[in-house]
């Protein structure tokens, strides 16, 4: 037995792609800007949706119970991190803890920062008892050299520092002893403090700052519930509002509601381009795809004279189509990628939703879709072309090229 | 080796139906060289395709080796194609996009198992006088090396038949020569070849001869004035 090992259909299907470099080229944009489109949209909602997990895990909260009039700056603190100080009775923390269903409460105090010298911007500041504290006590664990004593501070991703520099708020000098991980929401816009050194701060900020920083007294911005293993969060939270005058509360299913608003309209406009694009490609790669295979019908009814098995036509017919397909899903989706990754701070402000880079398997399987979609649409693009050259009399189409 | 019974082809027009080539009974036998004369449009290309299984007869049967080729699906025909039938068109019949080497090789795609080979290939460029053309694109090939390049294809797979359609056409007086010098040689080692042409100059070339008039085999020669074809009242000169 002797076999051509040199030349085989992958080198026609090489040479014949070759062929018509400006063509393909065209076509293999077309696919890039799909996939681009598609990938894109998936990366995007992807990201936005790992950040809120992230972010509300990182809450470790269930419920978050602010004043009533605060739950929109509640919501903000939590999703941008935008500074808001607010404040009601901590009487309302001892209230809370008793209620059945609550097995633990937080109270935190939220700081609007002036302008520091160590930021673009005012920080959303934290105050927390680290002893009973769950906003960071689950990266506290994961992270057992850190402890958060006195001046100490731990801060948000976002926050451009390292460990073991100075900040100075009011007056009050910080130490850095921990950075956050990322997660796309307010928490890497905030810095975390202990309620003592809040208090200090305020005190000393008459003196040492532009402007006096006040607390007052017996009062916090909110209290943070982990309710009993068991307990329902939404009972829990509509007994906290009856219960305690003047209180909402904010739980993680009302946050991932209320961005969810705010994706909608941004998934919405993403799916619509990517359809839009999708449904206009398809005819025009259509008819790009027949204008190739009646060029070709030829050369098909050739190999078809020479012993070509139907199968092995159209199968070179679809293999052209689905490797331009291919690559040009390949670049669409590397290019977007690498698009989206150096600029995601910007789209993701541009876009209002909350962002962080998915995860490599949630990456991954957005990949593999834009580039499914981008061989299905070759391989639909192609069909009638195929089903043309099945049905063609090859040896008439022949006579009618010689002639 | 090849055999037709009744072979009828007819063609249906908006008007009426024409009939290409009409009720051929006919016979190659091993190590024959078959010529078909016959003016354009008097059906021996279509006559040929049938041979070959790219068109099916209207009505009759087509055999090779005893098989009938008409009763096979596309696929199957295709498989004979390649392994029992070299085919040469009229005009070369070249894949633009790969070279003259690749084309000859481009039948061991479908008969894998078949004698074919890249050695092989090398030695029926050599074989056809094209050794120093291999990596030639079909663009940059003459006529007369086009079908040179074609005849190598056809016999890549080391075929018992060789089928060729105006192996001549279109070529100058030398290259005609030394094409069909090729086929007598080929011939002599023992291809089956049948060939169809308007030329009789090719006549002292071929073992037995036909003549196709109006879609009629004409089997005996006597009644075939070759040589004053082209005087045969009723039938108009020039192409189709």
């Amino acid at each position: 037995m002797s076999t051509s090992h040199e030349f085989g259909f992958f080198r026609l299907l090489v040479r014949n792609l070759a062929n018509h470099p400006y063509r393909n080229i065209a076509t293999i944009f077309a696919f890039a800007c799909i996939a681009a489109t598609l990938f894109s949209s998936q990366f995007l909602m992807n990201g936005a949706t790992a950040s809120l997990d992230r972010g509300i895990s990182r809450m470790g909260a269930d419920i978050l119970v602010v004043p009533e009039e605060y739950v929109a700056a509640g919501q903000t603190v939590i999703l941008s991190g935008q500074p808001s100080s607010f404040f009601f009775e901590d009487t309302n923390y001892d209230k809370i803890s008793s209620i059945h269903g609550v097995e633990k409460a937080s109270p935190q105090i939220y700081i609007a920062t002036l302008f520091a010298s160590c930021c673009a911007a005012p920080l959303q500041m934290i105050a927390i008892d680290p002893e009973n504290d769950f906003t960071i006590a689950p990266w506290l664990k994961e992270n057992p050299g850190v402890k958060l004593g006195k001046d100490d501070m731990i801060i948000g991703s976002a926050v451009i520092q390292n460990v073991g520099n100075d900040l100075f708020f009011y007056g009050h000098t910080f130490h850095v002893v921990g950075i956050l991980g990322q997660t796309g929401m307010g928490v890497d816009n905030s810095v975390f403090i202990r309620f003592e050194d809040a208090y200090v701060m305020a005190e000393e900020s008459e003196l040492k700052a532009v402007k006096k920083l006040i607390i007052p007294p017996e009062m916090v911005s909110s209290v943070l519930v982990k309710v009993d293993p068991g307990a329902s969060p939404a009972d829990v939270a509509r007994e906290i509002q009856d219960q305690v005058p003047g209180t909402k509360t904010i739980t993680p299913n009302g946050l991932l509601n209320t961005v969810s608003g705010q994706l909608g309209a941004v998934r919405r406009l993403l799916q619509g381009t990517t359809l839009a694009v999708t449904i206009v490609s398809i005819p025009l790669l259509a008819c790009i795809s027949a204008m190739v295979a009646h060029e070709r019908r030829k050369d098909f009814a050739i190999l078809r004279s020479i012993g070509a098995k139907k199968t092995y036509v159209i199968s070179l017919l679809f293999a052209e189509s689905f490797s331009i397909a291919v690559i040009g899903g390949l670049i669409g989706i590397g290019a977007s990628a690498v698009i989206l990754v150096l600029f995601q701070d910007f789209i993701a402000s541009s876009l209002n939703i909350p962002f962080i880079i998915p995860s490599p398997l949630a990456i991954l399987v957005n990949g593999i879709t834009a580039l499914i979609l981008c061989t299905v649409i070759g391989g639909i693009a192609s069909l009638y072309p195929a089903i043309q050259i099945s049905r063609s009399d090859s040896y008439e189409t022949i006579r009618k090229g010689e002639s | 080796m090849i055999e037709t019974h009744g072979l009828t082809k007819s063609f249906k027009t908006d008007s009426s139906e024409v009939v290409a080539v009409n009720n051929v009974d006919f016979e190659v036998k091993p190590g024959e060289f078959i010529l078909i004369l016959g003016r354009s449009g008097s059906g021996k290309s279509t006559l040929l395709a049938m041979l070959a299984g790219l068109i099916r007869p209207t009505a009759g049967i087509v055999k090779i080796h005893g098989n009938e080729i008409g009763d096979l699906s596309e696929d199957k025909a295709a498989e004979v194609r390649a392994k029992e039938i070299g085919f040469v068109f009229q005009f070369s019949g070249l894949i633009p996009t790969i070279t003259a080497l690749e084309n000859v090789m481009l039948p061991t795609l479908f008969y894998p198992d078949g004698p074919g080979s890249r050695s092989r290939a090398v030695e029926l460029l050599r074989k056809v006088g094209l050794s120093e053309r291999e990596n030639a694109y079909p663009s940059t090939l003459s006529s007369g090396e086009m079908k040179r390049v074609a005849i190598a294809r056809a016999l890549i797979n080391n075929p018992p038949i060789l089928i060729a359609d105006e192996p001549t056409g279109d070529l100058d007086v030398d290259t005609e020569i030394e094409i069909m010098e090729l086929f007598s040689e080929l011939n002599r080692e023992g291809t089956t070849i049948v060939t169809v042409t308007h030329n009789p100059d090719l006549i002292p070339y071929a073992t037995r001869i036909y003549g196709m008039v109006r879609g009629n085999l004409v089997r005996d020669p006597e009644s075939f004035c070759f040589r004053t074809w082209k005087a045969e009242p009723g039938i108009p000169a020039g192409k189709e």
